[in-house]
């Protein structure tokens, strides 16, 4: 109870710490891939520290769901990042971290942020909850088949139990492991909003996806939508990291293996990160309607593994 | 003028297309016609490869009272323009958009500006007055003086609603875009009907920066209504500044030193460089794909930069007045220009090799936003936008002037009329606009850059080939003042292609087709 009591505590707040850090590194790249200087690795805690104290400008023909949306939004996130340990395993999970109960966390947090674009009621909010649904709905199949892929190779529906699984043995005497890391890695650009599937960085309204949903936004409602989306994406990076190349992550709760355990996630993390930005520049956005042979890759991949694995 | 009131308009309609638009002399032709000649003939001419380029009004033109309108006509491969003269008796018309689509837009132009009805016309709507203003404001009658209107705003009744055309039915709905848009970018409000994503029916609504330039070049001498020209659109100053400068030197029957008129040419290539570079750019950036724009971002920069060291304004402004140039420009300077474009080019190739080989941004780019080649006549699509389609005009070769019937200059079309021809078109355009400007700089010698002109009455056009495509001038000078200044940009023509262009397309590939065919807002809207 201990263990699970500290787990609570500090993969939470490591996890909102250190997600705005790595959507500023992508930023860091991505710009000096284009040539340019990029923004200070730091600046996206101080915006979001500008918006928190911001007023909140909100349409007159919103109701109070555009009041509540974020906040739930952010709740069901934090509540899924119990599901993915960061930096340790606790001894005991008390049912937290079943994969399905974590991907539908995420989608309830989805709902609500589509929910709060579509009450102010612009063209903007409404096309964005409708792509973003749209695109859910012909990719909730194939991170099902992903995360079945998962759960035959290690054999358990816990993801604590994955990394454990995956911390314990070599990656490579579950080779199949790197197919369903790809397809993972295919979930994280999808579900954070990146190119292919969409432009974080675009002002064009009418070819957004997840920022015409917080386009009517301002204040702490924006804050919150930016961390709970920085946030996720810190998730489902942990998800592929802590999956692949685990070493690092603390079993037993010392000081030491602690301070370890960041530090190698940091490190991790930010080659991923790294390797999103360059990802990210290398091909531009995809059609919308074009987005299936993306997604069909990550299923294919999956369905591959599932099938070694009953060969095997 | 010849009078053929007395013609037939059948025997009309052979000499027009048979010998005035072929004829040496001159370069524009005009025509009175009566009004049961012009009826008949309006039906005949558009199977005769002609086109409707301009029509705009002239209040007590040339002595007459009462308003004339003038019909522009341009046939494909004649050099000449052939100009119907039109006189009205009151301020009613018939419209004859139902031949020539064209002109749509400057029937209900002339109709805001001037007040006149156009009786048979299918669009009776606004175009640039919006529905605050009341209904008999007409600021280009010449009774309406350039005046502080706020105080009459109180007042103002307004004219309603103004309707859009919407596709209606089950699944269909609307999505309104704009004035106001999440980036910095000008004002212009789209209307879509879509079922899912797909666009069934687009209506633009511009005119949102009305500043009211032609009234404002009115009274002003040819001289002070430089500056009119060159604010119409910012990235388009050079062509518009020459083009004003063209009809103003051939009324005054002047010529411009070799010498400018080679400078003048530097200029113009320059402006269509740096356009072109922030259109392959835009269509870059609006496809997600930044690290591809950046370089043309980084080359527009520097060309930019060599046009303030040319000419003190990164926009060429400040320059270009009628009779050649206000000063000279440093042949040292032209020599360094000279030799950048030679690395310039390298670096332009790699930029788009690197672009073009990469296969998500072809998937972007081939057949969307597909302009017809049968819409670009009836429409009057100008530019590369119609090069892209396939039809081979450019103002440079059909209606050369300043020097470029020196150079052998190559027409670069598209067959596929979509972005990626357009980005074809506009990419070996820059390579040869890099070419005229070395081959103007080597042919360069030391003289004059300026011949002043003596002021004459009376009236011309220009048309100059801008980077958007055709931009057509026309002026008229009584008693040494401007009595009526027309312009017509490029802008003004493609923003209609547009809806033509988007349909069937879906919403998020409409920002690339709108940077596609980069059109201007303040060019449109003078």
């Amino acid at each position: 109870m201990a263990s699970f009591a500290v787990y609570f505590v500090l993969n939470t707040v490591f996890v909102l710490a250190v997600s705005p850090l790595f959507m500023g590194l992508i930023k860091i790249v991505k710009a000096q891939m284009q040539g340019r200087r990029g923004p200070p690795l730091l600046q996206i805690y101080f915006n979001l520290l500008k918006l928190f104290k911001k007023e909140r400008v909100v349409s007159l023909n919103s109701s109070f769901i555009t009041l509540i949306s974020p906040y739930i939004n952010i709740i069901f996130i934090l509540a899924a990042s119990l599901c993915v340990p960061l930096v340790f395993i606790p001894a005991a999970n008390y049912g937290f971290g079943n994969v399905i109960l974590f991907l539908y966390l995420m989608v309830m947090a989805k709902f609500f942020m589509a929910l709060g674009g579509l009450d102010a009621g612009s063209s903007f909010g409404g096309m964005g909850s409708s792509r973003e649904m749209t695109i859910s709905a012909i990719f909730e199949p194939v991170v099902i088949i992903v995360v079945s892929a998962l759960v035959f190779v290690l054999n358990t529906f816990n993801i604590h139990q994955m990394f454990a699984t995956t911390l314990g043995s070599s990656v490579l005497t579950n080779a199949t492991l790197f197919l369903t890391a790809a397809a993972l890695f295919i979930i994280l650009i999808t579900e954070t909003s990146r190119v292919p599937v969409d432009n974080p960085e675009t002002h064009l309204e009418l070819t957004m996806v997840h920022e015409a949903m917080i386009l009517e936004s301002s204040g702490p409602n924006l804050a919150l939508m930016e961390l709970s989306h920085a946030i996720k994406s810190t998730l489902l990076m942990a998800l592929l990291i802590n999956i692949l190349v685990p070493w690092g992550l603390a079993a037993s709760v010392t000081p030491l293996n602690l301070l370890i355990g960041m530090l190698t996630f940091l490190l991790k993390g930010s080659i991923l990160a790294i390797f999103m930005a360059v990802f990210e520049s290398v091909m531009a956005k995809s059609r919308l309607f074009g987005l299936r042979t993306f997604f069909i890759l990550a299923f294919a991949l999956a369905f591959v593994t599932i099938v070694f694995e009953l060969l095997v | 003028m010849d009078n053929e009131k007395k013609i037939p308009a059948n025997l009309l309609l052979n000499k027009i297309c048979q010998d005035y638009f072929t004829r040496a002399e001159p370069n524009e032709f005009y025509l009175p016609v009566s009004e049961e000649a012009f009826a008949e003939l309006i039906p005949q001419l558009p199977k005769f490869e002609t086109l409707l380029i301009s029509l705009f009004c002239v209040e007590n033109f040339a002595g007459s009272t009462g308003f004339t309108l003038f019909y522009v006509l341009e046939k494909r491969r004649a050099q000449n323009f052939v100009i119907l003269l039109r006189r009205l008796n009151g301020n009613e018309a018939s419209s004859i958009a139902e031949y020539f689509p064209s002109a749509g837009w400057f029937e209900r132009e002339i109709r805001d500006g001037f007040g006149i009805e156009f009786t048979n016309s299918v669009d009776k709507r606004r175009l640039f007055l919006h529905e605050g203003y009341p209904h008999d404001f007409h600021p280009l009658l010449k009774s309406f003086k350039n005046r502080d209107i706020t105080e009459n705003r109180k007042s103002m009744s307004g004219a309603g609603k103004y309707l859009f055309k919407e596709v209606k039915g089950s699944g269909v709905y609307q999505i309104l875009v704009g004035p106001v848009h999440a980036g910095i970018i000008e004002p212009g409000h789209f209307h879509f009907s879509v079922i899912g994503e797909t666009i069934f029916n687009l209506e633009v609504r511009l005119f949102y920066k009305h500043r009211g330039l032609e009234k404002l070049a009115e009274g002003k001498t040819p001289a002070e209504a430089i500056i009119v020209a060159e604010t119409i659109s910012g990235d388009e100053s050079a062509a518009n500044t020459v083009a004003y400068c063209l009809a103003v030197e051939k009324i005054a029957q002047g010529s411009v030193p070799e010498r400018a008129g080679y400078l003048r040419t530097i200029l113009l290539e320059m402006e269509r460089i740096y356009s072109h570079l922030g259109d392959l750019a835009g269509m870059n950036v609006d496809i997600a794909f930044p690290v591809g724009a950046s370089d043309f971002f980084v080359l527009r920069e520097e060309i930019l930069r060599f046009n303030e060291t040319l000419t003190g304004s990164r926009f060429l402004k400040g320059l270009i007045c009628p009779g050649g140039l206000k000063r000279d420009i440093d042949s040292r300077d032209l020599f360094k220009l000279y030799s950048y474009l030679d690395s310039f080019l390298r670096r332009l190739r790699r930029a788009a090799d690197y672009v073009l080989h990469n296969e998500s941004v072809i998937d972007r780019l081939d057949t969307t936003g597909v302009i017809k080649k049968e819409l670009v006549q009836p429409l009057n699509i100008t530019g590369p936008a119609a090069r892209a389609s396939g039809v081979g005009i450019d103002n440079r070769i059909d209606h050369p002037y300043g020097i470029y019937p020196f150079f052998e200059l190559a027409i670069r079309t598209q067959e596929k009329g979509d972005v990626h021809s357009r980005f074809d078109v506009k990419l070996s355009e820059i390579q040869d606009s890099v070419e005229i400007i070395q081959k103007s700089v080597s042919a360069l010698k030391s003289g004059s850059v300026l011949d002043p002109i003596s002021l004459k009455d009376g009236y011309g056009l220009a048309v100059v080939e801008s980077a958007r495509g055709q931009n057509l001038h026309w002026v008229y000078i009584k008693n040494g003042l401007i009595e009526r200044y027309k312009v017509r940009t490029a802008s003004f023509c493609n923003w209609q292609s547009i809806e033509h262009a988007v349909i069937g397309n879906i919403v998020p590939d409409f920002p690339l087709i709108n940077k596609s065919l980069n059109l201007s807002y303040a060019g449109t809207d003078l």
